[in-house]
């Protein structure tokens, strides 16, 4: 007679990865739009980045609302009374309110015309900073949320916030890539940006298989499935050599700094996040149903 | 961890004037009989497919050297439980006086982060379509059988247990049978370097099945049609 395992369902399901993906691309395009204001070169992006980042933390909202299992209870997140301030997700959802005002008074603004430099600027700038502050808080919020779970490997390490901020980046300038189109200065920055951040992604990357494989059974346990089977291919392959070595090899060669180069380099990072980000939710939940 | 190492305000275990209950299993005592499971689902009608308690085992060793030995599992009411501090709308919270880790159902939103937070999978999502008790699309877990305790009973699955392998009491009280318990025999909790602080102690606990096992990666093939459904079933 074989042993009796019972199995458990995974707590956060791939749903949850749309997610990051979307608000990921949504706090990145906020940061160009913030950019544009200290860069010249970006100034073609402004417009076309806030209103991409509103529509995408719209999306993003409705499918973390979705998500939930009892989604028009989602206004409790928001209620004082009920709020606890231990739960990342509290932040979260205060902090995704947040954006979501800031990001309209934003647009809004940019639509009266505040967006270009003369006597409005004052009042656009101020608004692109306080948006980009709090998009800022979009991926440092979801990765502290897996980083506050004790229990799992992976995701409770300190980096994790600063590898959600840096795949935000990443994943924001590859759209603000493929929106550049032909516009040569802004593409010369957005080369910048995509190969520092992208890089930046490798090396956390590194750094958070490294500290797993030397960790106790539960983390050793776990790097192998991160690097093994259906999940490897996903992390390791799409997710590593695809989505972040490949392109970082295109950017320092001189085709990646050409029009077709850099569009190419920003596919492979967003294909390379999305599975990133599916990977490190799923696989440290994969053991866990196992116990 | 010293189980007199308080470092949280949330912890009730030994301070004065408060209850602290506690669960002991010997598993020298269980023999599997699954009663417990049994008594908890006809207790609370918990749906097919999840449980608030159950009865895992592992055939350890080689024929003929071989032994079944059962771990019963479920909430270890902790004493600085992080499912509480993981729920944003403070649907899960502890009862101060006893311990208990309960479940506002009325308030849960559904965001799973608790089950997340849990590391001993005590948690799950009830379904949406109940017989008899209109909660579903919640989380819910074992409450140590608040309701029963309240009115000086002990759980259904104590009560029902066949090996008194279960035994159920106030730690905080130094003549109850579970302080007599886990004051004499060597005991152990599930994953103490979580710093939980759990309340579920266990009495000759096999070190199989309290640890991340190898078979958790490793594919015995007892276990694969099982893991095969399990994958296709949640899409992982």
């Amino acid at each position: 007679m074989g042993d009796y395992t019972w199995f458990h369902d995974v707590s956060w399901h791939a749903s949850y990865a749309i997610y990051f993906f979307v608000i990921g691309i949504c706090a990145g395009l906020a940061f160009l739009s913030y950019g544009s204001w200290l860069t010249p070169a970006l100034r073609p992006l402004r417009e076309k980045a806030a209103w991409g980042s509103l529509a995408l933390l719209a999306i993003g909202g409705l499918l973390l609302i979705a998500d939930l299992s009892q989604p028009l209870r989602f206004l409790n997140a928001l209620n004082p009374f009920y709020l606890t301030f231990t739960s990342p997700l509290a932040w979260g959802a205060l902090n995704i309110v947040a954006l979501g005002i800031a990001s309209v008074l934003y647009v809004l603004a940019l639509r009266k015309g505040e967006g270009s430099e003369g006597d409005g600027q004052g009042r656009g700038k101020l608004l692109a900073t306080i948006t980009a502050l709090l998009a800022l808080g979009l991926p440092i919020y979801t990765g502290y949320d897996l980083t506050a779970h004790q229990s799992r490997p992976v995701w409770n390490t300190p980096i994790m916030p600063v590898l959600f901020v840096a795949l935000a980046i990443a994943s924001g300038t590859a759209v603000g890539s493929l929106l550049a189109g032909a516009n040569e200065a802004a593409r010369k920055v957005l080369h910048q940006y995509l190969l520092w951040s992208t890089a930046a992604v490798g090396v956390i990357l590194v750094s958070i298989l490294g500290t797993t494989n030397y960790g106790g059974s539960a983390s050793e346990l776990t790097f192998l499935i991160l690097t093994t089977g259906t999940m490897g291919l996903i992390f390791v392959g799409i997710g590593i050599l695809v989505g972040t070595a490949a392109p970082v090899a295109l950017l320092l060669a001189p085709f990646g700094r050409q029009q077709t180069g850099l569009m190419l380099a920003a596919v492979l990072v967003l294909l390379g996040s999305a599975a990133l980000r599916y990977a490190l939710l799923m696989g440290p939940q994969h053991l866990q149903t196992l116990y | 961890m010293s189980e007199e190492l308080r470092v949280s305000p949330i912890e009730t275990r030994g301070v004065a004037g408060k209850k602290r209950y506690a669960m002991v299993v010997d598993t020298r005592r269980c023999i599997g009989c699954m009663a417990c499971q049994v008594a908890c689902k006809a207790e609370y009608d918990t749906p097919l497919g999840v449980n608030r308690t159950w009865v895992p085992y592992k055939v350890v060793g080689t024929y003929p050297v071989v032994k079944k030995q059962f771990l019963p599992r479920l909430c270890n009411h902790c004493d600085d439980p992080p499912c509480v501090r993981n729920c944003p709308v403070d649907a899960t919270y502890k009862v101060e006086d006893g311990g208990f880790v309960l479940q506002r159902y009325e308030r849960c939103i559904g965001c799973r982060s608790c089950m997340a937070a849990c590391p001993y999978n005590a948690r799950f999502m009830l379904p949406s379509h109940r017989t008899y008790t209109p909660i579903t699309n919640v989380v819910d877990k074992c409450t140590f059988c608040f309701h029963r305790v309240t009115q000086n009973m002990v759980p259904a699955c104590v009560q029902t247990c066949v090996g008194r392998s279960r035994v159920f009491g106030d730690i905080n009280d130094p003549s109850s049978e579970v302080s007599y318990l886990v004051a004499r025999n060597a005991t152990q909790v599930l994953r103490p370097e979580e710093g939980t602080k759990p309340h579920v102690f266990y009495i000759g606990a096999d070190r199989n099945q309290t640890e991340f096992g190898r078979d958790a990666y490793r594919k015995p093939e007892v276990m694969d049609l099982d893991r095969a459904a399990f994958r296709r079933h949640f899409n992982i």
